[in-house]
């Protein structure tokens, strides 16, 4: 059972292409398990459509019709109509890095995220370690795997922009809510917290940091900072 | 043109490749591309660029368009962001999108709890967004078509930057509430 979910305002950002690559990755991992979020941002996405439909026409340069069909005369024949697969390409894109960890319990990892490719597992501090997702070439994103054992907290950490993350499994507790698999937070500089992880098993998140996270204590701060968080 | 004539259009291109129903599809979708991409933020040279190749793309891919997933029109706008995002994320000039790669939806099969077809949602918006009151429309209208939405709800509406995001959010509910109604 999911409890949280993203708020209107982000799913209107994710239909209308306004979302960094990172931020767009969690809240794309997050519509993999939730049905209702799925079905509202393809809603929103039928309102971008109606909008679009009723937009006022802006003049168009009066060639654009003949240069795009000229444009489409010059398409290889196999981009033709009926023709897909850009696999090639789209592997010839994949960032370095390794393939995902498997998952404890048969778990299968998010369709969002099972292409991705991650860094080597680093330290954070007792029981926590965190791996860099990489962004596609080109792309610069501050995305990442958040494992933190039983038990554990989190330093006591805020937030210079906007930090969003989704469980993958586990449990933790920041003070103002208990966070399960499939839920979803997003948390702003307003928010000061210290995501403690349940004890009965570890937890394993998945996030993305647009600005700095600042954490509390020289240590913390210090490791912050190595990490590049 | 209704939007079950842009349909066949759209069938006819991706079946025929079909001269006629592209260019009738062009000629009513494409200067409101170009209106929204200038919304959103790019110059008319960036403008004209981006909507010539949505429409390479709308030819490319005409054949996998499936209105049991999507309207014409939200699939025509889906394709045009996500080469928008393309676009402004590598800062360079794209001529296509990986389907694998864009802000598509996440999966491809249905939702066995969303029978509603594409095709379908899309008229039923229509419906619900001709109900919303004007300046939940409004903020829906801004939200999608404005480069700082916030920051011009906030301006066009006259309330704080910090009642925006609820604005947002009641306008959404609304909606959702609208679109429940006129399924039952």
């Amino acid at each position: 059972m999911i409890h949280h979910h993203p708020a209107a305002e982000l799913l209107i950002d994710l239909a209308s292409g306004r979302l960094s690559w990172g931020m767009a990755l969690i809240v794309r991992t997050h519509l993999d398990g939730c049905a209702d979020c799925r079905e509202q941002v393809r809603m929103l996405e039928a309102v971008g459509g109606n909008l679009l439909n009723d937009a006022t026409p802006a003049p168009l340069d009066p060639q654009a019709l003949v240069r795009t069909l000229t444009a489409i005369d010059a398409l290889h024949p196999a981009h033709r109509p009926a023709s897909r697969s850009t696999a090639a390409s789209a592997h010839a894109r994949r960032p370095l890095g390794s393939p995902l960890p498997s998952l404890p319990d048969g778990m299968q990892w998010p369709r969002s995220l099972r292409h991705c490719r991650i860094g080597p597992w680093r330290w954070l501090g007792p029981g926590m370690r965190m791996s860099r997702i990489r962004p596609p070439a080109g792309v610069t994103a501050n995305t990442f795997l958040l494992r933190i054992g039983a038990g554990r907290p989190l330093a006591m950490h805020s937030h210079r922009g906007i930090e969003l993350t989704q469980i993958l499994y586990g449990h933790f507790n920041d003070g103002r809510a208990t966070f399960g698999p499939g839920d979803f937070d997003a948390t702003d500089a307003q928010i000061h917290h210290q995501p403690v992880v349940d004890s009965e098993g570890e937890c394993l998140c998945v996030a993305a940091v647009d600005g700095r996270i600042v954490f509390d204590g020289a240590i913390a701060r210090t490791f912050g900072r190595m990490i590049g968080l | 043109m209704s939007a079950d004539q842009w349909t066949q259009h759209l069938i006819a291109v991706g079946r025929d490749q079909d001269r006629r129903a592209f260019a009738a599809l062009f000629r009513h979708f494409a200067p409101r591309l170009k209106t929204w991409l200038i919304r959103t933020g790019s110059d008319e040279r960036l403008a004209e660029d981006l909507m010539q190749d949505t429409w390479i793309n709308v030819w490319r891919r005409a054949a996998q368009f499936d209105p049991q997933r999507a309207g014409v029109a939200t699939w025509i706008f889906t394709i045009a962001r996500n080469l928008r995002v393309d676009h402004h994320r590598r800062h360079s000039q794209a001529t296509t999108v990986d389907l694998d790669d864009a802000d598509e939806p996440a999966d491809d099969s249905p939702d066995l709890e969303t029978t509603m077809l594409g095709q379908e949602r899309e008229a039923r918006v229509r419906a619900a967004l001709a109900q919303l009151p004007e300046a939940q429309r409004n903020v829906l209208q801004l939200s999608f078509f404005e480069e700082q939405p916030h920051a011009r709800i906030c301006a066009e509406l006259g309330i704080p930057l910090g009642t925006v995001k609820s604005r947002v959010r009641l306008a959404v509910a609304h909606l959702r509430r609208l679109l429940d109604d006129l399924e039952s």
